[in-house]
């Protein structure tokens, strides 16, 4: 058993955040945060945050479309929800209130993956209904973003009590089955072709990945099909698994096959 | 054995309570959002936007709350809001009294905003309609109660355009001359420096929301 790959998206994820914290000091190497901003010139915008401008502010600027088809394109090929295992920095939030449930021997309950799919489209009809942004209202990503960048404190008793329903209540829920921001990367993770690999003959079936798997129910199934591949929107290519794995039956794979 | 199906009991409980309570929470929020979104404009508080701002009910969902006006303005006159205003969180606002707007000629604020919530396009400042500044309170005025003040006249960027002086007699003392400050609603930006700069306690000219038009009567 080897850590390198949970080391390696710790230090992405504190990267991410020095980089929106890097204004701060001075830099000018990122301007922006994970809604839109821009990295050494290179606009980038949060494609669930577009939708909702579109629709709710009926505003269409060209560079913004681009802006957002540059990061649907970069996790399209990196695994969709990605972003939630490397990038988003409610991740850090969930994995504390993880460890600490597991510990504590609370919250044992479950909500169904596909419920981020219903809080999309229920994301998407508010704002085409009412014109309020839900979710960039409510997103706790931007709210940690602007507590870093513009020290905007009192709305992190929003992640105060992400992080209590998670202990308390049912495990992961918000990432696993509320945000509706996760909920669009597995679509888009769906057809991404950044898979892992399953290689049936070098499974000892120890279940050690399965412990893990922050969303066993999509490993499971692959594992007992003996599937050559995990195909599923829902996995957020956190390689977890890659980690404990004592014979490399997981690998990481790239295509469709 | 018993212990255990009893623990089980009670985080199945704890669990179903939950799955209830969170579609429950998610459907008060929703609802509560947007009671207080589709209150009318004016019930709500008078946020001062940043330059090239759209239509305040459109701007609420175009601004995707990134901040990147707030770091391009070199005065840092662009605040982010909170949480108190409710669908307006993480909305960039001014408030005049603490640092205005200073009209850049570049106006960086808005060529940096990615979703066209703030107008690109915006290339002069004397086009910028963020508010329109209003004497609230004629009779603490010093330059209106016949003393030589006329700090926000001087202080306008606009000055003989958005602000102008008006004289006349002064019947109280009968030898003076009252010079006025009167703000005049097309030329004026709301860029608030008047605000910033009014020598009382409590400023007598503000910005407020730019006064729209009466509709015509047998209009619908």
């Amino acid at each position: 058993m080897s850590s390198k790959w949970t080391i390696a998206r710790r230090i992405v994820q504190i990267l991410v955040i020095a980089l929106i914290a890097s204004p701060l000091v001075g830099l000018t190497i990122f301007q922006g945060n994970l809604a839109a901003g821009e990295l050494l010139g290179l606009p980038l915008s949060d494609p669930l945050a577009f939708l909702q401008a579109l629709i709710g502010g009926r505003v269409f600027v060209v560079s913004y479309l681009i802006s957002t088809l540059i990061v649907v394109a970069f996790y399209f090929l990196l695994g969709g929800r990605s972003f939630c295992g490397w990038v988003c920095p409610v991740n850090l939030v969930t994995e504390l209130a993880d460890k600490l449930r597991k510990r504590w021997g609370t919250g044992n309950g479950t909500l169904p993956l596909a419920s981020n799919r219903s809080t999309l489209a229920l994301t998407l009809v508010v704002v085409a209904i009412t014109g309020a942004p839900l979710f960039e209202i409510l997103s706790p990503i931007g709210i940690i973003n602007r507590a870093i960048v513009f020290y905007s404190l009192l709305p992190l008793l929003l992640i105060a009590a992400i992080l209590l329903l998670e202990l308390l209540v049912a495990r992961r829920v918000w990432c696993r089955s509320l945000c509706p921001l996760g909920g669009f990367y597995s679509l888009l993770g769906h057809f991404s072709p950044l898979r892992l690999g399953f290689t049936p003959e070098r499974c000892t079936h120890c279940s050690d990945c399965l412990a893990v798997c922050p969303v066993e129910e999509v490993l499971e199934p692959s594992l007992a099909q003996d599937a050559p591949q995990v195909a599923a929107g829902d996995c957020t290519r956190c390689m977890a698994c890659l980690d404990v794995c004592p014979s490399k039956a997981l690998t990481v794979k790239f295509g469709y096959k | 054995m018993d212990s255990e199906s009893k623990n089980m009991a009670i985080s199945r409980r704890l669990f179903l309570k939950g799955a209830a309570l969170t579609p429950l929470t998610l459907a008060l929020g929703g609802a509560a959002i947007s009671a207080v979104y589709l209150r009318p404009a004016q019930a709500r508080d008078f946020y001062l936007r940043p330059p090239g701002a759209i239509e305040e009910k459109r701007f609420l969902a175009a601004c995707v709350k990134c901040g990147r006006c707030a770091q391009a303005c070199p005065y840092q006159s662009i605040k982010m809001a909170g949480g108190e205003a409710v669908v307006g969180i993480g909305t960039p606002y001014i408030v005049p009294r603490e640092m205005p707007c200073y009209l850049c000629p570049d106006i960086p604020c808005t060529k940096v905003c990615p979703s066209g919530a703030l107008d690109k396009k915006l290339n002069d400042v004397e086009k910028i309609r963020m508010g329109t500044a209003i004497i609230v309170d004629r009779s603490a005025c010093l330059s209106i109660r016949g003393l030589r003040c006329e700090v926000c006249y001087r202080q306008c960027p606009l000055i003989d355009k958005a602000i102008t002086l008006e004289t006349r007699h002064n019947v109280r003392t009968d030898t003076h001359t009252i010079m006025e400050p009167v703000i005049h609603r097309d030329k004026c930006v709301g860029c608030g420096i008047c605000e910033k700069v009014c020598v009382r306690e409590t400023p007598v000219i503000v910005v407020q929301k730019t006064p729209t038009l009466q509709k015509d009567h047998y209009e619908f």
